[in-house]
């Protein structure tokens, strides 16, 4: 049987430049799946970055501006991107060359789709 | 270079593929040179003659306001300013920076004939209007006509971000304080835009964001940007607790929204340093 989650996180690790990417549940802050370099911490930063989401998004709402789409960190050697989807949310870390377009579009299409 | 668009010497070997008539890709080495350096000087004026070169005087003139904010006795900007405001019919902003050039440079031949064609036409305007008073006067009345007048230190707060106004994404930016106070800058948009609840988003969520970042092996953090249903914003940092946000329409498109955060971050940079 196919692993939606794994599928997901292969399709974003093969674009041209990602370090790594994580599934992350949102509401808990906790990793799902990871598939990341091991110096990595997994959970504090699953736990970071959904924080760092639930407070934007409650920020934007309460500046009027409505629902947040995506975020993106941008980092002195890299990125770090991030939607929402419904259950979980989808984390990618990303080299300053790498295809940003194509990561933003993969992280929010494996958000959309993984429940 | 090529591994360090960053690098100090984009500007020369920028110029250099300009001189070989290679412009689109000294044009591609000075953007991406300056979203690493965004207040490099010398960046921004070959920018300007780029954008001039190619005829698109408006962002030549973008560029030649950022020059100015960061170097406000800069030559080439006042010429290239006095020329573009000529051509716009801004005679009084033409004859301020045409005369600051001259002040840099007395003999230039081109900032001179441009100086002798904004006052015949100022004479002109004057005789026709039956205006009498001095012409001396005239020269140093208050600017009030320029429609951009160039981003530098002494301009009223509110309008530090006027150079990228045009641009039509861009609905404003905002220096806002650790406090989520606002110091300069203004935002055109709904019922949403005040720059007291961007200030809300900024001292929110900043901290969180260094922490996330300093998780991963990226290094330090260097800006955010979060996409909304209303705006696109971005939150960058500038110093002393200080932000850049700038905000776009939504959608825009995230690789000018960076670029556009850059410019307003030389800006900023300038406004800041010229007050500490």
């Amino acid at each position: 049987m196919s692993d939606p989650y794994r599928e997901g996180l292969d399709r974003l690790s093969r674009i041209r430049g990602v370090r790594g990417a994580l599934i992350v549940d949102g509401a808990a802050g906790v990793p799902v799946i990871a598939d990341v370099s091991p110096d990595v911490p997994v959970p504090a930063l699953a736990a970071l970055a959904a924080s760092l989401y639930r407070r934007t998004e409650r920020s934007a709402r309460d500046a009027g501006l409505g629902q947040v789409r995506a975020l993106q960190l941008v980092a002195e050697h890299g990125h770090i991107l991030m939607a929402q989807g419904k259950d979980v949310m989808v984390v990618a870390l990303a080299e300053p060359t790498a295809q940003l377009g194509l990561v933003r579009l993969e992280v929010r299409k494996l958000a959309e789709a993984v429940r | 270079m090529a591994r360090d668009p960053g690098s100090a010497s984009f500007v020369a070997l920028a110029e250099a593929y300009r001189r070989q008539g290679r412009r689109e890709e000294a044009l591609q080495i000075c953007l991406r040179g300056l979203e690493k350096r965004p207040t490099d000087v010398a960046g921004h004026a070959l920018l300007a003659r780029l954008y001039l070169e190619a005829g698109d005087r408006v962002r030549a003139c973008d560029e030649w306001a950022i020059v100015l904010s960061l170097d406000p006795d800069n030559f080439e900007a006042h010429r290239g300013m006095g020329f573009y405001q000529i051509e716009q019919r801004n005679l009084e902003a033409a004859l301020e920076h045409l005369r600051r050039a001259e002040a840099q440079r007395p003999g230039d031949r081109a900032v001179r004939e441009g100086l002798s064609l904004v006052r015949a036409r100022l004479a002109k305007r004057r005789e026709h209007v039956g205006q009498r008073a001095p012409q001396r006067a005239a020269e140093e009345a208050p600017q009030r006509s320029a429609q951009r007048a160039p981003a530098r230190p002494g301009i009223d707060p509110a309008r530090l971000f006027e150079p990228l106004r045009e641009e039509t994404p861009f609905l404003g930016a905002l220096i806002v304080d650790a406090q989520g106070l606002v110091l300069a800058g203004g935002i055109e948009g709904g019922e949403w835009a005040n720059g007291e609840a961007l200030g809300a988003i900024v001292s929110s969520v900043v901290e969180d964001a260094v922490r996330a970042t300093s998780h991963t092996t990226l290094g330090a953090w260097r800006g955010m940007l979060v996409e909304t249903e209303q705006a696109a914003v971005h939150l960058a940092p500038l110093r002393d607790d200080l932000m850049v946000v700038l905000v776009a329409m939504p959608g825009a498109p995230p690789g000018w929204i960076l670029r556009a955060a850059a410019r307003a971050a030389a800006l900023a940079s300038a406004f800041v340093e010229a007050r500490s």
